[in-house]
């Protein structure tokens, strides 16, 4: 549908090697006054401008439960203290396990303030990967939400005896355990309460005695290759990144923010947690996972932000709820949407709109589009912004398509990067440096970043440190792009180490190629394989379960389970489809020859994916050998014996014959 | 423990057909208890009796020491039994939360008048009892469906309401006609798990009928064996599993 414009494969030119560039904007680089340089400072600003003011909410009983910068204060001093009332020292750390909940914010203040570190682990982390986090990063006590998270906990509780206690919120199904080593939060809180009755001004002293440089957060880097390293991010990097930003991504106090991305990613704890203490934005916490959509219809959010998959994700299923919808809706969607695209055609040209298409745009907006922004909840968005991996410039056209203007946040835990600025979204680029930042592009391509709102070091790893930060203070990101000289954007190509060079000596950028499938609506993954001793590019696709599902029903396709229908031939014959358009607007030898669609989806618990979900390249090409060999020896069926381990730790195997074919 | 429910000797014709024949069992207050069987055994015809759908033609059904034999169904409802049904049978068209609300209406006291005046009382009742549904929504994890119609919800999850509406009634004896019935591995793991929540967080006496011989032995503390409408065997799990009576009729001669 989007794919009109064609994007000749990937612009590999050199930028000048070694020139240092700098920001275009006349903004001046902004300074900190030092009543305001740690968050904790912030927070206790805020308490007294804001007091009766919602600083959270929370959607529990079906109703959003409001919490005031009072109630909030009242909640933070009393975790405070009962945590220093548990034992934990200055320079200790507090892990954090769980979905996002005010809680956790109120616990981050609260360890910060006692100059302790939090570091915040995703929710489906296994027993395995919490014991590595509590022992790389000296913690002392674990805050687990629910009774899920405790479970994991006291499976390894022999193992962990540096950890004091347990602190748990959400009692549901906790009535049964009967163990001193947990502790329910409003317990923690009202030991700190009498503590608190002893010194009132404990806590205040202690908050305004919090100085910039203290390690606050251990952030956990997403590992694509490697055990993950702990970046130490400071109340400097977020406070002058925010600095940075905040003319660009504006929070204001009578925003709303949605919490809804992983607090383990540094971009929700910049944006969100950051910006919530520095400006007062009110943030809202969903019900849960299954209930964002709603929630967020209900909330209408000023500035959200989530990892490029959930941006795909949305787009495949407005396209398709569209198609499942009534004969108006569809007429009307087929209709507006080539006049949406047409007028971001020109937008993006710089060249005038046609009077006859602005009208036609305009009726459109009546017509469908902001109807489908109230069904997304994206009637007020302002800042709504997309981290993490690169996503595809057809998503972004779509959605700008639907006037929401996404935008591309590049950061990493390590560093902050650039940002697209509002009215000037180039689909192809991540955005411009902003002042305070400064980028220079390595002779291999590597993008360098040099910033005073960047990471001290990783955690007892400066050998580490040392590699990816150096003397002159430039960081390595690991990236390779250039920087568009005329327009003064950075584009963003791979990671370094995941560009490909192909028999014949090109390179092609396996994540593009990725990006572009993934925009149709049957495919949620996409593993692009090419290599020096390979003769072309092919694909292992895995399929979107429910769409195609669905589609398959209404062509009364009849099939049973997952493994079935990924290996139907209509199936096969509609991927096909997506790829040979696809493939048109690639040069010759990165298009994609072969393909097999694959009998089950790419799982992070089988560590074919990060917890953030980017896909374990060399995991997977291991892990699928035998579909390789078969692909490139020219065979048309593989057998594959796959070990499947189920989330209750059983392991068992699944066997099939899975297709080969061509594009 | 003082006995919940006896069932006392209790036989149920259908014209020539013998669906109950001297059944006679007690179910002790806070426990779990089973009826097993295979298909067409009487167990439903039981679960009927019991709440009043069927009349028996011979003996008696004890609640809570008071003789409920000709009680009729919605009163024995106000008494604390409450039910789910094999087929499910909620109000297809009405959303999750109407059809939880819809059950806390033997709590409620406002009458027409008030309620269409939606004041004082009236209000306040209403949100108590909303409130009340809440904890269920939260307690089954219902949240992403609380306003959804119950007609376009996948089996499962139509299961998962239904059990829902029979907690909502806040009963002291829960009757479970085959909760599991066509779920998945998974689903079935989570509704095991539900009722022995139910169980342990509010003491409800649990009478449940099933198919899965394998998760009635793991959550239940008694069960009683029927076949062809008489009852063959009752213990414990593991006296189950030895009864030569009940592995004969239930598991086949061959099982052995």
């Amino acid at each position: 549908m989007a794919l009109d414009r064609v994007d000749a494969g990937i612009p590999l030119r050199e930028s000048a090697p070694g020139k240092v560039y700098q920001s275009r904007l006349t903004s001046e680089i902004p300074s900190i006054s030092p009543e305001a340089d740690t968050l904790c400072k912030n927070f206790l600003l805020r308490v007294r401008e804001l007091g009766g003011e919602v600083a959270q909410r929370k959607k529990r009983f079906g109703i959003w439960q409001e919490y005031s910068w009072r109630e909030v204060y009242d909640h933070v001093v009393n975790f405070s203290l009962g945590l220093s009332e548990l034992g934990l020292q200055p320079g200790d750390t507090l892990v954090i396990i769980g979905e996002n909940d005010p809680e956790m914010y109120w616990a981050q203040v609260a360890a910060h303030a006692l100059r302790c570190k939090t570091c915040c682990v995703f929710s489906d982390a296994s027993p395995a990967d919490i014991l590595y986090v509590i022992r790389s990063t000296d913690a002392r006590i674990v805050c687990a939400r629910d009774q899920e998270q405790v479970d994991k906990l006291l499976e390894i509780q022999t193992e962990v005896a540096q950890i004091l206690k347990v602190i748990y919120w959400e009692d549901r199904g906790m009535w049964a355990y009967a163990d001193d080593w947990l502790a329910s939060y409003p317990a923690v809180q009202a030991a700190g309460q009498a503590s608190r009755g002893r010194q009132p001004d404990l806590f205040d002293s202690l908050a305004r005695a919090t100085e910039p440089h203290d390690t606050i957060i251990l952030s956990m880097t997403s590992g694509t290759t490697s055990l993950p390293k702990f970046a130490e991010v400071t109340h400097f990097q977020l406070v002058y990144g925010h600095a940075l930003n905040h003319k660009y991504v504006d929070s204001r106090q009578s925003d709303n923010w949605l919490s809804f991305s992983p607090m383990a990613w540094l971009a929700e704890q910049a944006l969100g947690f950051a910006s919530h203490l520095i400006t007062g934005v009110c943030v809202n916490f969903p019900e849960g996972p299954e209930t964002v959509p709603t929630d967020m219809r209900e909330i209408a959010p000023a500035g959200l932000l989530f990892p490029s998959r959930v941006w795909e994700n949305l787009a495949r299923v407005v396209q398709f709820r569209i198609g499942d919808s009534s004969l108006l809706n569809r007429l009307m969607f087929r209709a507006f949407m080539p006049i949406a695209y047409r007028v971001i055609d020109c937008e993006d040209g710089d060249s005038p709109i046609p009077p006859a298409l602005r009208v036609l745009r305009w009726l459109g907006e009546y017509a469908i589009f902001e109807p489908l922004r109230d069904k997304l909840g994206l009637t007020r968005a302002r800042n709504v912004l997309t981290a993490g991996a690169m996503l595809s410039s057809d998503i972004i056209r779509f959605f700008r398509a639907i006037g929401i203007e996404l935008r591309q946040f590049y950061a990493s835990t390590e560093s902050f990067g650039t940002v697209h600025l509002r009215g000037d979204v180039r689909f192809e680029t991540v955005g411009v440096i902003v002042p305070g930042v400064e980028i220079k592009i390595a002779r291999d391509q590597e993008i360098l970043i040099r910033t005073k709102a960047r990471f001290k070091g990783y955690y007892k790893q400066p050998e580490k440190t040392g590699e990816a930060l150096d003397k002159d203070g430039w960081y390595y990101t690991g990236d390779a792009g250039h920087m568009d000289e005329r327009t003064g954007h950075l584009i963003y190509l791979e990671r370094v180490k995941d560009l490909i060079e192909l028999s014949s000596g090109e390179k092609f950028s396996p994540q593009y190629i990725e990006g572009r499938v993934k925009f149709s609506p049957y495919v949620q993954d996409m593993l692009t394989i090419g290599g020096v001793d390979l003769d072309f590019v092919s694909a292992i696709i895995v399929i979107d379960f429910q769409n195609v599902s669905r589609w398959a029903e209404k062509q009364g396709i009849a099939f049973t389970t997952y493994v079935d229908l990924s290996q139907k031939p209509e199936v096969r014959e509609i991927i096909r489809g997506e790829l040979r358009q696809v493939n048109a607007s690639l040069p010759s030898y990165s298009q994609v020859k072969r393909f097999v669609i694959l009998h089950k989806e790419f799982d992070a618990d089988e560590a074919e994916l990060t917890r953030t979900r980017k896909l374990r390249r060399g995991a997977l090409q291991d892990k699928y050998q035998d579909l390789l060999e078969a692909i490139y020896t020219g065979k048309s069926q593989v057998r594959m014996r796959a070990e499947v381990k189920y989330r209750d730790g059983r392991a068992g195997t699944v066997e099939t014959e899975l297709l080969v074919a061509d594009v | 423990m003082p006995v919940k429910l006896h069932v006392q000797n209790v036989s149920l014709n259908f014209g020539g057909i013998k669906a109950l024949q001297g059944v006679d069992f007690e179910v002790q207050s806070g426990e779990i208890y089973a009826v097993i069987g295979p298909n067409g055994a009487g167990k439903t015809s039981l679960i009927n009796s019991i709440n009043g759908f069927y009349k028996p033609q011979r003996g008696r059904i004890i609640f809570d020491g008071r003789d409920i034999s000709y009680t009729p169904p919605y009163k024995r409802a106000a008494l604390g039994i409450s039910r789910t049904f094999q087929n499910i049978a909620l109000y297809t068209h009405a959303t999750v939360l109407d059809n939880l609300m819809a059950a806390r209406h033997i709590h409620m006291k406002s009458n027409m008048l008030t309620g269409a005046l939606f004041w004082g009382p009236a209000q306040r009742e209403e949100i108590a009892h909303r409130r009340r549904v809440e904890r269920i929504i939260d307690f089954l994890e219902l949240e992403h469906i609380r306003k959804s119609v119950v007609g376009g919800l996948s089996y499962g999850l139509r299961k998962r309401v239904e059990l829902g509406r029979a907690l909502a009634l806040e009963p002291t004896l829960l009757l479970l006609d085959e909760p599991m019935a066509g779920m998945n591995i998974e689903e079935k793991e989570d509704m095991a798990r539900y009722i022995l929540d139910i169980h342990e967080l509010q003491g409800t006496t649990i009478m449940l009928i099933e198919h899965d011989i394998g998760l009635v032995m793991d959550i239940s503390q008694h069960i009683a064996v029927i076949d062809f409408g008489v009852k063959i065997g009752e213990g414990s799990p593991a006296e189950i599993r030895q009864n030569e009576a009940v592995i004969a009729a239930y598991l086949g001669e061959g099982a052995r």
